[in-house]
């Protein structure tokens, strides 16, 4: 059995219900439910975005506010909605987090874009002048530049068309892949879910009424909540 | 000879409200109510300021000007803090940063000799400058709050790349200083070509020779200018880390930053 690198014991807050659960080194772990269900609240916990009102969370079996906060941040990465750039160059997002903390190796760069699949001459290239899935791919190399054990993602895809949101996904899978990330991914989408994700957490007002392999439990979904929601 | 408005002539200033006051009336803009009240107010006001002034010029101006200068500072904290209410701390915070620019400002201008210890100079241009700071950190604190309502995206991003506050903030800061200062270093580069400032008008109707009133009008303009940075910039530093908890969090709701200030 592999080791947890997660553990969620008791976690509580205004929105989330006592929950318990681990999550394993190189999961790929899908969150899903309807809006209001505490997704994003959860994904939140793990890099310390917020806090649960009661609970214990231990990452790599310690409990996570032994950690620094910036360290345990650059360890587990985070990919918003949007892709939330800062104003400047494409270089200049990408050598972010690395030079908070005096590692940016400016040879790192071109190996980030390499990862995004987006073409060197785009380095020195200002962020406004992008696409959306464009820039959606320099915040993930902007992610990754800090080299997380773990990647949290909350709907990454979700304000692009269905199109750049397949070319995302391929992204993602391969890096999750090749760089042997853990992965724990909100998402409405059950297609997407069922492409790069294993195992399903399906939450709802708080509460984890399912978690199974997400192909077991696609199929045969135990709880009629989670019944609805795949007709829906 | 020493310009005197008659109070025949300040009678004819009527005028001046009636057409407003037509205005609204042909238009039924609903304001001829407000548009009464204010000038009514407006003059009272000035009435009982100028009895004031006369009062105070007349005390021991180490009585009178500590004493006119902490009550402007006092109303101007109260002003500026309605900006920022749900803040921890505002009032602490603009009511520290205007003693400190009304402080250095003063002791500069006593010190280089630009300014006489005496009431009838200091309390008028010290008006000037605990007004301008006071506007200036009222609009501080407000762009601040806008800016971290519009950039909570990118403020999470960073914070979840390893930035601490003040790194997350930068651009914040920057954007908050910019839109302070800038409206600032545009008011100089027109100063006298698109309007007389209102000191040196007044010096000149006073009889003042005009380059006289210009060196005067120098001094209020630059302490104006360093005071209105020197405020913002104080207001910014000091606030913006109130958005934060003390686990380098950012607190996105009202009741959060009331609640949670550290």
């Amino acid at each position: 059995m592999a080791q947890p690198i997660f553990s969620f014991k008791g976690v509580t807050d205004d929105i989330l219900k006592d929950l318990n659960f681990n999550i394993y080194t190189n999961e790929k772990v899908m969150l899903f439910g309807p809006s209001g269900a505490g997704k994003s609240s959860l994904l939140f916990l793990f890099n310390r975005l917020r806090d649960p009102k009661g609970g214990k969370i231990e990452f790599k079996d310690r409990p996570i506010t032994e950690y620094e906060i910036s360290n345990l941040r650059r360890k587990v990465g985070l990919l918003l909605q949007s892709s939330n750039l800062f104003p400047g160059t494409v270089l200049d997002n990408l050598k972010y987090g690395p030079s908070l903390c005096g590692e940016w190796n400016p040879e790192d760069a071109k190996k980030l874009l390499e990862y995004v699949q987006l073409p060197e001459s785009y380095m020195n290239r200002k962020v406004d002048q992008l696409s959306g899935g464009e820039q959606q791919r320099v915040s993930l190399g902007r992610t990754l530049a800090n080299s997380p054990e773990v990647l949290l993602l909350d709907e990454p895809t979700s304000a692009l068309d269905y199109r750049t949101s397949e070319e995302i996904e391929e992204v993602l899978e391969r890096l999750v892949d090749e760089h042997q990330l853990t992965m724990v991914m909100v998402t409405h989408d059950l297609r997407q879910a069922k492409r790069l994700g294993e195992r399903g957490l399906f939450l709802m007002d708080g509460e984890i009424i399912e978690d199974a392999p997400l192909q077991t439990m696609l199929t045969k979904p135990k709880t009629a909540e989670l019944k609805d929601f795949i007709q829906e | 000879m020493e310009p005197e408005v008659s109070n025949q002539s300040l009678l004819f200033l009527i005028v001046f409200v009636l057409v407003p006051l037509t205005l609204s009336y042909y238009y039924q803009l609903g304001m001829s109510k407000d548009i009464v009240w204010s000038s009514i107010r407006g003059t009272i006001q000035l009435f009982v300021v100028g009895y004031i002034l006369t009062f105070l010029f007349d005390l021991n101006p180490y009585i009178g000007i500590p004493l006119m200068v902490s009550i402007m500072i006092v109303i101007a904290t109260f002003h500026a803090r309605n900006k920022g209410k749900e803040l921890p701390n505002a009032f602490g915070v603009i009511l520290l940063g205007l003693i400190t620019v009304e402080g250095s400002v003063l002791a500069l201008w006593l010190a280089f000799d630009m300014v006489e210890f005496r009431p009838s100079e200091v309390i008028p241009m010290s008006g000037m400058i605990i007004g301008n700071s006071m506007v200036a950190m009222g609009l501080a604190l407000e762009r601040m709050k806008s800016e971290f309502t519009e950039n909570s995206g990118r403020l999470m991003a960073a914070l979840s790349l390893g930035a601490k506050p003040n790194q997350a903030s930068h651009l914040i800061i920057t954007k908050t200083l910019n839109a302070a200062l800038i409206p600032n270093v545009d008011r100089l580069k027109t100063i006298g070509l698109v309007q007389l400032p209102g000191m040196m008008t007044g010096l000149i109707l006073g009889g003042v020779e005009p380059v006289m009133a210009i060196k005067y009008q120098l001094v209020i303009s630059l302490s104006i200018f360093s005071s209105v940075s020197l405020s913002a910039m104080f207001v910014t530093m000091a606030m913006y880390r109130y958005f934060f908890n003390k686990n380098d969090q950012l607190l996105e709701s009202e009741e959060e930053l009331r609640t949670q200030s550290k």
